[in-house]
């Protein structure tokens, strides 16, 4: 199991990885962003770049190359995406896919989602029964929780993705491909 | 090889800005020659050639790019800086290639 460390995470995140690996008894790998590419970075641009400029730069360096070093030592992963997360921007979240944002020519990573067809409310109701552990910011209103500096609660009725990267949100669902219509093509 | 590029028609008629972006890179860096051909993917049409085709390959996002090669499956791209490096052989920056993986696949960065 691993877990991105961006190093802008909330103290109650850091708690929670904590909980799971005591919980369940198992090692967790914290992934690190590269030490050089991110003192650049930050000694270049600071630490709140991404308010002027977008979150693509920071994300990229902070979570996106961890994340695809680590992919590119294993031929599957498992997330925990649903298709409810996303407010119309995508087709569909397969319970299993080919990974067309990783795998490359001469290595091929197969994405689970198990989770995709769960709603929220089952989500919920399975960590009752189960005491599973969660991040106790949920309590506090947030819903969808990446890095402290980009991720606000919404309030009721608000979509969860609201609570991300909200100050950009225009340009973000740009070059999804109609939902509806693929998915009348699937089915 | 014969590759094409599935392109968007938004569902208000205008082109998708991805899109068009791609399509100036490819034009500044003189490889607009190796696209044999462009698809549309017509948004308010799910019968165009571009909607099937995404339906086809469970395409999401658009721009992609389709490799064909004969006694081999089709390659897909949605990812334009690994298309270049890897079907046209040309250097991108790593920048450019993690804009570009957050670009067609942004629920990548909610995990
Ligand atoms: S979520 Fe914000 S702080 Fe975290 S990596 Fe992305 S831009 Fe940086």
């Amino acid at each position: 199991m691993f877990s991105l460390d961006t190093g802008r995470l909330h103290a109650e995140t850091y708690r929670f990885i904590e909980q799971v690996r005591n919980h369940y008894k198992i090692s967790i790998d914290v992934l690190s962003p590269d030490k050089d590419a991110l003192e650049k970075f930050v000694r270049e641009k600071g630490l709140y770049s991404f308010y002027q400029d977008g979150h693509k730069e920071c994300c990229g360096i902070r979570k996106v190359v961890p994340l695809r070093n680590k992919l590119a030592t294993l031929d599957a992963w498992i997330t925990g995406q649903r298709k409810d997360q996303s407010p119309g921007t995508r087709a569909d979240v397969p319970v299993v896919e080919k990974d067309m944002a990783f795998s490359t020519a001469d290595h091929v990573l197969i994405k689970f989602n198990p989770l995709s067809y769960w709603s929220s409310a089952q989500v919920w109701q399975y960590i009752r029964e189960n005491d599973v552990p969660f991040n106790e910011l949920h309590n506090r209103g947030f819903i969808s929780i990446g890095c402290e500096p980009c991720t606000r609660p919404v309030l009721p009725n608000q979509h969860e993705r609201e609570g991300r990267w909200w100050w950009e949100e225009a340009t973000m669902k740009e070059c999804g491909l109609h939902a509806g219509n693929l998915q009348q093509k699937a089915g | 090889m014969q590759i094409s590029m599935v392109k968007k028609i938004k569902a208000d008629g205008s082109p998708c800005r991805k899109c068009q972006e791609v399509e100036d890179r490819l034009k500044a860096a003189g490889l607009t020659d190796r696209i044999d051909k462009v698809i549309i993917a017509d948004e308010r049409d799910p019968e165009s050639e571009g909607m099937n085709l995404a339906a086809l390959h469970k395409v999401d996002r658009a721009p992609f790019f389709i490799v064909e090669e004969e006694g081999k499956a089709p390659r897909i791209y949605t990812i334009y800086m690994r298309f270049l490096k890897e079907v046209l052989n040309t250097e991108v920056s790593e920048e450019e290639q993690l804009r570009d993986i957050l670009d067609a696949a942004p629920d990548i960065d909610y995990i």
